[in-house]
């Protein structure tokens, strides 16, 4: 198996006298998938690939390159064909020269040799998933189980050498019951077979939750969004909160600075990449800084922006250790919790709908936030504290800082979400808010 | 580059063995980068082993259609090579870009755009047990432009333009891009500055030949693929409005509805002449005269169908399994003018382009929202409107096809779906259509 980190230094030091900054950057994964359909195995996917991603910049033109090549020779081959291109650039507006490294501290407890062992033999924890959601009443399910098992090398020529290594788990599953649906996901660094279970368990539940199909009306609604909806949004959030996202216009943070209002004082969001919990967690950036815990938005007011090296010089700000070499991101997010109990949201919401899951977010302009998602799975119809059926699939179409704004309170307990729609991991509660606007389709 | 000034630059070489296999009739599939006699074992190793230690699992087995498959090798040809476009070319572009957008405007600012220009030359080889041998080189040319109107009044309005194909550089001159953004540019100024909400009784829509291409995609394409139709896409993308039992008997729309998939459109950005278990491609009729035809079949949903696979099977790389796919999908085109189009509608609306949209996961449920639309008074254009939603069943949609335009037009996409989610280079497009008595609605201000 090649060493990630040895390739990244061979890497560096033999480029680094053509160029003022070089960065490399080496991953290596072994990782499998198993894909339901119909309560059985569809396809059990495998990858064990090496990727090597080459930064390098001369005379502030920038030029990166992503390589599936494991030699370093051809690597730097590859790179080295490429600097009469480099030469022919012109600067780039977002040039700046990679940081100086600082001590940066090591994350424990990022390996679960559980997710290794399990990796060529997974089925175990795939049954354990499926018999959760028919023990619930399920009559069939779909959804993944992912393990994952990876290393990530960083190298610069300014003298950073960083080496991590971690496990990762994904799970989600939907559950049906005739025309009735649920879902839940996770996402983890670890094999927690309670948390698997309780994968099907919540999608079997919803799916189970009422057998009444019940009509709706368009208009504004409160709403009890659950970890998966909200998760999903919060991404969009996350991605417009990278400076990269507000430069380029897409982000209504263009609109915003650092101290302005953007939601209720009671939402926190933040950018969690020192938690070892959840499957993003990193002690370093693509360029080497040190990563840190921060509030995106804390009590309702925005505090950070996320920043590399040349966004941050761009903006007058300080790199966050959000590199992403072109593009900051958040790496794991984390939302407040509040009072709301999770096991009467019917009570806590009163009047109004509770959705379980939704996917197929759009922007109709990214600077205004104006958008839509569609619901699947569970959507009730709440009346006087009691679900009065399932409405089917509804569209949420409304601003997202009039949401964020709308917030009225959070649940107690905060959900560890991964699934296809939720791509940056995040630990997110249930969330009620108010005056929701809820189309309809007019034939 | 944002604006006129480079933001980054960056080249992609990848190169790996994806291998499917059939074990117990469990199906596996493994991918790997690392080439060597050891990788290609261990990965081949880890698809046997890991498909069989869950073959348990599965009530029936997983089995292939029988069909005949292709030995051969073809590629697209090219006028002027990828190569030949050089950085100093391509910066200029994007600069002509910006300064067209600048000069477009008058009233407005456009305080950012973005701009993205990409070559790519995908080389494939796909072999199998049952005697596949493909040998394809399709390059490809893909360019993008974001672009932000900002009125201090009326807010701003968001547009994005993509332009994409499979052949060389020449596709560049063939797009005339400047030439469009300074034609488009000052409508979307007025729609921002003087547009109006749509009626809000039941109108007639013309929808333009970019919204109809969306619209096919999204509720002719993606429900008939039959994946999706099975399940197999059901914790992902969805499943299907469409059952197997739909399947040339059910109407979802008037008899001027004709749906076309074809891989083989020269130029194409779905273009391919065998799929990725190497089916001969061909044109597939998905809706045919207002009926549910054809669903897009690999070899696994063609056998269970009872049928054969219509070559419909795409992986978007060597590390992605294959799975059923749209390639470039249609509306077919009718025989009127758009002058024809809108004669008799007394009170309707022109939906040209559009920005937001979205389908419900049994592509039922649809929402577009226009970008450049325009009232329609006594059978002519009249001022611009803001934002109009067209929210409606696909049925709904389709079953009030009263007119169909005669000139076809595509326009690139990249489509997603699977797990791992794979993007595919797809066309879609169509010809302006007339649909009757829809009430569109605005967005929530």
């Amino acid at each position: 198996m090649i060493d990630p980190l040895q390739l990244a230094e061979d890497v560096v030091k033999k480029l680094k006298k053509d160029f003022d900054d070089v960065s490399a950057i080496i991953t290596w994964k072994n990782s499998v998938m198993i894909k339901l359909w119909n309560t059985e195995p569809s396809v059990t996917q495998s990858w064990i690939n090496t990727e090597a991603t080459v930064y390098v910049a001369k005379n502030r033109k920038t030029l990166q390159l992503s390589l599936s090549i494991q030699d370093p020779e051809k690597i730097v081959e590859r790179v080295s064909n490429s600097i009469p291109a480099l030469h022919r650039l012109e600067e780039s507006e977002l040039y700046a020269p990679l940081p100086e490294p600082k001590a940066w501290k090591p994350l424990g407890g990022l390996i679960d040799k559980a997710v290794i062992n399990a990796i060529d033999s997974p089925k175990e924890p795939a049954q354990e998933m499926i018999d959760a959601a028919l023990k619930e009443g399920a009559e069939r399910v779909a959804g993944t189980l992912t393990l994952n098992h990876a290393k990530r090398a960083v190298v610069t020529n300014k003298g950073f050498s960083g080496f991590e290594e971690g496990t990762s788990v994904e799970a989600y599953l939907r559950a049906f019951k005739g025309l009735m649906s649920g879902h839940w996901g996770y996402g983890s660094r670890h094999l927690d077979l309670r948390a698997i279970r309780d994968v099907g368990s919540k999608a079997g539940y919803f799916a189970t939750i009422t057998p009444n199909k019940v009509d709706y009306e368009p208009g504004k609604y409160d709403v009890i969004l659950s970890p998966l909806v909200i998760g999903n949004l919060m991404n969009y959030v996350g991605f417009m909160a990278s400076a990269a996202a507000v430069l380029m216009g897409y982000s209504m943070f263009a609109k915003f600075k650092p101290g302005d209002l953007v939601g209720n004082y009671k939402l926190t969001l933040e950018d969690i990449p020192r938690d070892p919990e959840l499957p993003s967690s990193a002690a370093f950036d693509d360029e080497g800084t040190p990563t840190y815990n921060k509030p995106i938005i804390e009590k309702g007011i925005l505090k950070n922006l996320l920043h590399n090296s040349g966004t941050a010089r761009k903006m007058q700000a300080k790199p966050t250790g959000n590199a992403g070499l072109t593009f900051p991101t958040p790496w794991n997010l984390r939302i407040s919790t509040g009072e709301l109990s999770d096991d009467n949201l019917p009570k806590e919401l009163g009047n109004g709908l509770i959705i379980n899951n939704n996917w197929y977010t759009r922007l109709q302009n990214y600077v205004e936030g104006i958008f839509s998602t569609v619901s699947r799975d569970a959507c009730l119809l709440v009346k006087n504290g009691e679900i009065v059926g399932d409405v089917g699939r509804v569209r949420v179409a409304d601003r997202m800082d009039r949401v964020m704004k709308n917030i009225v309170d959070f649940g107690k307990n905060l959900y560890l979400i991964r699934w296809w729609e939720v791509r940056t991991p995040i630990k997110a509660p249930y969330i009620l808010i108010k005056d929701v606007n809820i189309t309809k389709p007019f034939a | 580059m944002r604006g006129d000034k480079v933001i980054g630059a960056g080249t992609e070489a990848k190169e790996g063995l994806g291998i499917r296999v059939l074990v117990n009739g469990s199906l596996g599939f493994s991918a790997t980068n690392d080439l060597s006699k050891e990788g290609v074992r261990k990965a081949l190793n880890a698809a046997i082993a890991r498909a069989r230690r869950v073959s348990s699992l599965r009530k029936s087995p997983i089995e292939f259609s029988e069909n005949c498959l292709g030995k051969t090798s073809y590629s697209v040809m090219v006028k002027k090579q990828l190569e030949n476009l050089s950085i100093e070319e391509r910066l200029s572009l994007g600069k002509e870009l910006w300064k067209t957008v600048q000069s477009s405007v008058k009233e407005v600012k456009v305080p950012v755009t973005m701009f993205e220009i990409s070559t790519s030359m995908e080389e494939k080889f796909i072999i199998n047990s049952d005697g596949a041998r493909i040998h394809s080189i399709i390059p490809r040319v893909n360019a993008g432009l974001n672009i932000v109107l900002v009125s201090p009044s009326k807010g701003s309005l968001q547009r994005m333009i993509e332009f994409g194909g499979s052949g060389g550089v020449e596709l560049i001159d063939y797009w005339r891009m400047s030439h469009r953004v300074r034609d488009e540019i000052p409508k979307l100024e007025k729609v921002l500055l003087k547009g109006v909400e749509p009626p809000k009784e039941p109108v007639d829509l013309v929808a333009g030949s970019e919204v109809v291409g969306l619209i096919v995609h999204e509720s002719a394409g993606h429900p008939m693929e039959a994946d999706r139709i099975l399940g197999r896409e059901a914790a992902q993308a969805g499943e299907s409005f469409i059952k197997p039992e739909m399947v040339g008997n059910y109407r979802v729309g008037s008899d001027l509805v004709t749906v076309v998939e074809d891989p083989t459109i020269p130029g194409s950005s779905g273009y391919y002449l065998f799929d990725d278990e190497g089916v001969p491609a061909r044109p597939r009729y998905l809706y045919k005269d207002g009926l549910i035809n054809e669903p897009l079949h690999n070899r696994h949903t063609a056998r269970v169908f009872k049928t054969y696979s219509n070559g419909a099977a795409r992986a978007m790389d060597y590390n992605s399994e294959p799975i059923v796919r749209m390639s470039n999908t249609y509306f077919k085109p009718g025989n009127s003018s758009f002058e024809e189009l809108l004669e008799g509608v007394e009170l309707g609306v022109y939906m040209k382009s559009y920005m937001e949209w979205n389908i419900d996961d049994t592509r039922w449920n649809m929402r577009f929202v226009g970008l450049e639309a325009y009232m329609i008074r006594k059978g002519e254009l009249a001022e611009p409107v803001r934002n109009p939603v067209l929210e409606v069943t696909t049925k709904g949609l389709y079953s009030r096809v009263i007119d169909v335009g005669k000139d076809l037009k595509f326009y690139p996409g990249m489509c997603g779906k699977g797990e791992p989610g794979q993007g595919v280079p797809v066309w879609f497009g169509g010809p302006d259509l007339k649909i009757s008595k829809i009430r569109l609605g605005v967005i929530s201000h």
